[in-house]
C-alpha cells in the first residue's frame, strides 16, 4: 500500500472533449499521456479552456466524451482515495477557519491524521511563519493563496493540480515558492499539472510545457523544459531559458493566428 | 467610503435623549388629549402596570410560555424543512410552495380552527407562534445552506468526499449567520403568534388581557399591554442579536434575502405541484387526526360550497363583498409602507449624519408586533378606512426600511471609490449606483411583507373594522358557519399566495437586469 501510494502516477487521455450544457466546446477532442513524477505546465490565452481540462483530470468535471486514466484509475477512483490535490485559483478558504485550521482541514477531508508538525513545515515553506491562527480575512490576497498551496501540499498527494496559484503572489515571494516547490514535490515524487498565464514561470518550473490554442481548447505545442534543476531565478536571464520562453510565445501566438483568422489578416 | 456611518456623539448616549425626548413628548400629546379616550400617558400605563402587578405577570408569564414552545416547535419545523430540501434537492421549490401556502394560512381563521380541534388550553397559542415562525426560519437558512462559493464544495470534492462532509464543513457553518438572522426575526413573530392566538378564546394571557381592554375602552390598560409587548419583542430581538454576533460575527450579506426564482415554466409546474401536495396534506391531516366533518371542511366540501351547494351564490357574493373591502385597504396601505420604507432608506443616505440613529431606531421598531398595536392605532385613527391602512403600511414600512437600508450598504466599495474618482454627486451615485444595489434586498422585504400585510389586514378587520375578509372569517367561525370559514380561508391564502408569486416574478425580472447572480 505504501509503495504503491509513492508511486506517481501517469494521465493519460483520451480523445477528452468537453461542450458545456450551454453549447460552448470548451476542449477539443484531446490525447494527452502526462509522465509520472513530471511537473507539466498548461499555457493558454485566458478562457481557453485550461481550467476546464484540469477540472476534468481532477474528476470536478465529467468529460463530454473521452475518458481519463490517472494511474491507470479513472478519475474517481483517485478522488476516493484522497490521492490528489487542487490549489484553485480563488485561494477558497473557508473564513472561519485559521490559515492552521484551513490546512487541517485537508487532512481530515483526506482521512489522515492531524499532524501539527507537517502543517508547521509547511506553513513556513509558503512563508506564513507567525500567521498560523490568523483568520483568512486578515490576510492580503497573495498570502491567501499561498495558504491555499499548504493546503494542497500537506496531504502529500500523488497527483498535484495547480490553478494559477501564483496569480495575486507577489514577485519575491514567487521567485521562492518557484525554487521551493518543485524541490518538494520532487523529493515526494509528484506529477504536477500547472495552469498559468506566466510563460517565465512556466519555464520555470516545468519540465514540459503544452501550450494551448484558443477556445476550444487543442495542443498547439508540446514543449520539453530541459533545463538542469535546480533552477534559480538568475536562470532566467541565460539564453536556453530565453529560447525557450521565444518559443512558447511564438506557439502561443501561432495559436492565437489559427483561431483568428480575421485579426491575423489585419 | 461609507456614508451610512454614526455621528460622532456616543450613540448610547443619543439613544438615551432620543428615548427621553420620546417619553416625554408622549406624556405632554396624552395630557393634551386627555378626554379623547386615544392616548394614555407614560405615568398612566406605568400607574396601571403598579396597579396591576399580578395580573400582568401572570398573562405575561403563559404567553411567554406558548411563545417559547411555539418558537422552539417552529424553528425545529424550519430546520427539518431545509434538511428535507437539502437531502432531496428537486424537492426544494415543493418544500418551500407549501411552507409558503401554510405559513399565508390567516391566523384569524386558523386561531378558532384550531381552538375547535384543541380546545380549551394553550395548543392553538403554540401552534399559531410556531407557524408564525417557521417561515421566517426556514428562508434564511435554505438561503445561507448554499451561501458558499462553488469553489468550497470542489475543494471538499477533490478530496473525494460527498454531500455529508459539505454539510459538516462547509454548509452548516456558512448557514450559521443566516439561522441566526432568521431566529432573531422569529422571537418576536412568536410571541405576536401567541398573542393572536390568545386573541381566540384563550382563558389567559396577554391577548386575552388586551380583548378586555379594548371591549371596556380601557385606554391606560391597552397601552400598558402594547407597551410590555413591545418592550418584550425589543428584547428578545436584541438578546437574539447579542447571541448572533457572539455566535457569528460574520452577519450575513442579507437578511431575507430570496431563493432564486424558477425560470416560467418551472414556476409553473412547481406552482401544480404545490397545489397538489397541498390538497394532498389538507386531506391527510382531516384524515390522520380523524377530525369532525362538522368543521373540518375538506377541499371537495369547499368546492361545493363555492360552486355546486344550492347558496353556492350566495357564498360567493359574499366572499367577493369581503374581498374587495379587504383589497381597498391591502393595496394602498401595502404600497404605501413599501414607498414610505424604500424612500426614507434613499433619504437617509443623502442626509447621512441621521441614517445611523434613524437604522437602530427602525431595527428596534421593526420587531414591534405591529398586530398587538392594532387597538392603539384603532384608538387613535378610529375604524375606519385611514387605520387600517396606516396599520397595513407600518407593518409594512420597518421590515422594508432595514432591508432598503441594509442593501444601500451592499455597494461595493470600489464602485463607489470609481464614483469618488469622477466627483459624483450623492444623488448621481444614488441613482446609478446604490438603488441598484439596493434592489434585491427591496424586493424581498416586499415579498415577505405580502403574508404579514395580509395577517395585519385581517386582524384589524377582525378587532376594529368589522368589514372584509378578517370580519367575515371571525364572524363566520363564531356563527359555526364553517363551509363559509374554510371558502374565506382558501380565498384568502390564495390571494397571499398570489400576490407573493407576483411579487416575486416582478423580482426575478428586475433581478435578472440589476442582480443577475441572485439568480445563479
Amino acid at each position: 500500500m505504501a509503495a504503491e501510494r509513492t508511486d506517481p502516477p501517469a494521465v493519460i487521455c483520451r480523445a477528452v472533449a468537453k461542450t458545456f450544457a450551454g453549447g460552448t466546446e470548451a476542449v477539443r477532442p484531446l490525447d494527452l499521456r502526462l509522465e509520472p513524477g513530471q511537473t507539466t505546465a498548461l499555457v493558454g490565452p485566458s478562457g481557453c479552456g485550461k481550467s476546464t481540462l484540469l477540472r476534468m483530470i481532477a474528476g470536478l468535471e465529467p468529460p463530454t466524451s473521452g475518458s481519463i486514466e490517472i494511474g491507470g484509475a479513472p478519475p474517481a477512483e483517485t478522488l476516493r482515495r484522497a490521492d490528489l490535490s487542487v490549489a484553485f485559483q480563488d485561494p477558497s478558504l473557508l473564513p472561519w477557519r485559521s490559515v492552521r485550521g484551513n490546512i487541517a482541514l485537508a487532512l481530515s477531508l483526506a482521512r489522515r491524521p492531524a499532524d501539527a508538525r507537517a502543517i508547521d513545515e509547511l506553513i513556513a515553506l509558503v512563508g506564513l511563519e507567525g500567521f498560523g491562527d490568523t483568520r483568512p480575512a486578515q490576510l492580503s490576497g497573495g498570502m491567501r493563496q499561498r495558504a491555499a498551496i499548504a493546503r494542497a501540499l500537506v496531504t502529500e498527494p500523488r497527483l498535484l493540480l495547480l490553478d494559477e496559484p501564483f496569480g495575486a503572489v507577489d514577485e519575491l515571494t514567487r521567485q521562492q515558492l518557484a525554487q521551493d516547490l518543485p524541490r518538494l514535490w520532487e523529493a515526494r515524487g509528484t506529477t504536477t499539472v500547472l495552469v498559468t498565464h506566466s510563460v517565465t514561470e512556466a519555464v520555470m518550473l516545468s519540465d514540459r510545457i503544452l501550450v494551448l490554442s484558443p477556445r476550444p481548447a487543442a495542443i498547439v505545442a508540446d514543449i520539453a523544459i530541459d533545463l538542469p534543476r535546480p533552477r534559480a531565478p538568475g536562470d532566467a536571464r541565460t539564453d536556453a531559458f530565453a529560447a525557450l520562453t521565444d518559443a512558447v510565445h511564438e506557439a502561443l501566438s501561432q495559436g492565437m493566428a489559427r483561431a483568428e483568422p480575421p485579426l491575423a489578416a489585419q | 467610503m461609507t456614508t451610512l456611518a454614526l455621528p460622532a456623539p456616543g450613540p448610547r448616549l443619543r439613544g438615551l435623549v432620543l428615548t427621553l425626548l420620546a417619553l416625554a413628548g408622549w406624556e405632554l400629546a396624552a395630557r393634551a388629549l386627555t378626554g379623547a379616550f386615544v392616548l394614555a400617558a407614560p405615568s398612566q400605563v406605568l400607574g396601571w402596570l403598579a396597579a396591576n402587578p399580578g395580573l400582568m405577570a401572570r398573562a405575561l408569564r403563559e404567553t411567554l410560555t406558548n411563545a417559547a414552545a411555539g418558537f422552539v416547535l417552529g424553528n425545529l419545523a424550519a430546520l427539518a424543512l431545509a434538511a428535507l430540501a437539502l437531502l432531496w434537492p428537486r424537492a426544494q421549490a415543493l418544500v418551500t410552495g407549501v411552507a409558503l401556502v401554510v405559513f399565508c394560512l390567516p391566523l384569524v381563521a386558523t386561531g378558532p380552527i384550531l381552538r375547535v380541534i384543541f380546545g380549551p388550553g394553550a395548543g392553538p397559542q403554540i401552534v399559531l407562534a410556531a407557524l408564525a415562525v417557521y417561515y421566517t426560519t426556514l428562508i434564511p437558512l435554505l438561503v445561507g445552506l448554499r451561501a458558499a462559493p462553488a469553489s468550497w464544495f470542489d475543494l471538499v470534492h477533490s478530496y473525494g468526499r460527498g454531500r455529508w462532509s459539505a454539510l459538516v464543513h462547509v454548509r452548516a457553518r456558512a448557514a450559521l449567520p443566516y439561522l441566526v438572522a432568521g431566529l432573531q426575526i422569529a422571537a418576536p413573530a412568536a410571541f405576536l403568534g401567541a398573542i393572536v392566538g390568545e386573541f381566540t378564546g384563550a382563558e389567559r394571557g396577554m391577548g386575552v388581557l388586551t380583548i378586555r381592554a379594548l371591549r371596556g375602552l380601557d385606554v391606560p390598560m391597552t397601552w400598558a399591554l402594547a407597551t410590555v409587548a413591545t418592550a418584550v419583542a425589543m428584547l428578545a430581538y436584541v438578546a437574539l442579536g447579542a447571541l448572533a454576533r457572539r455566535l457569528a460575527p460574520d452577519a450575513p450579506p442579507l437578511l431575507l434575502s430570496p431563493p432564486p426564482a424558477p425560470a416560467r415554466r418551472q414556476g409553473l409546474r412547481a406552482a401544480a405541484l404545490v397545489c397538489a401536495a397541498t390538497l394532498a396534506l389538507w386531506w391527510g391531516a382531516i384524515a390522520a387526526f380523524d377530525l369532525n366533518p362538522f368543521f373540518a371542511k375538506s377541499p371537495t366540501d369547499v368546492a361545493a360550497a363555492l360552486l355546486t351547494d344550492a347558496d353556492a351564490g350566495a357564498t360567493r357574493a359574499k366572499l367577493g363583498v369581503a374581498l374587495a373591502e379587504t383589497a381597498a385597504f391591502l393595496l394602498p396601505g401595502y404600497l404605501a409602507g413599501l414607498a414610505a420604507g424604500a424612500g426614507l432608506a434613499m433619504a437617509l443616505v443623502l442626509a447621512p449624519q441621521v441614517a445611523g440613529p434613524v437604522m437602530s431606531a427602525a431595527i428596534a421598531l421593526r420587531s414591534v408586533p405591529i398586530v398587538t398595536t392594532a387597538p392603539l392605532i384603532v384608538l387613535a385613527l378610529g375604524r375606519g378606512a385611514a387605520g387600517t391602512v396606516t396599520l397595513v403600511a407600518v407593518m409594512v414600512f420597518f421590515p422594508t426600511l432595514v432591508a432598503c437600508l441594509h442593501g444601500l450598504r451592499q455597494t461595493p466599495g470600489q464602485v463607489m471609490d470609481v464614483m469618488d474618482s469622477f466627483a459624483a454627486t450623492r444623488l448621481t451615485r444614488l441613482l446609478r449606483v446604490r438603488i441598484p444595489a439596493m434592489l434585491p434586498a427591496f424586493f424581498a422585504a416586499a415579498r415577505m411583507a405580502v403574508p404579514a400585510a395580509v395577517l395585519a389586514v385581517t386582524v384589524v378587520e377582525w378587532l376594529a373594522t368589522g368589514r372584509g375578509l378578517g370580519s367575515l372569517m371571525a364572524l363566520s367561525a363564531s356563527l359555526s358557519d364553517y363551509d363559509l370559514l374554510w371558502s374565506a380561508v382558501v380565498l384568502t391564502t390564495t390571494l397571499s399566495a398570489l400576490c407573493h408569486a407576483a411579487v416575486a416574478r416582478i423580482e426575478a425580472r428586475v433581478l435578472r437586469r440589476y442582480a443577475p447572480e441572485q439568480l445563479t
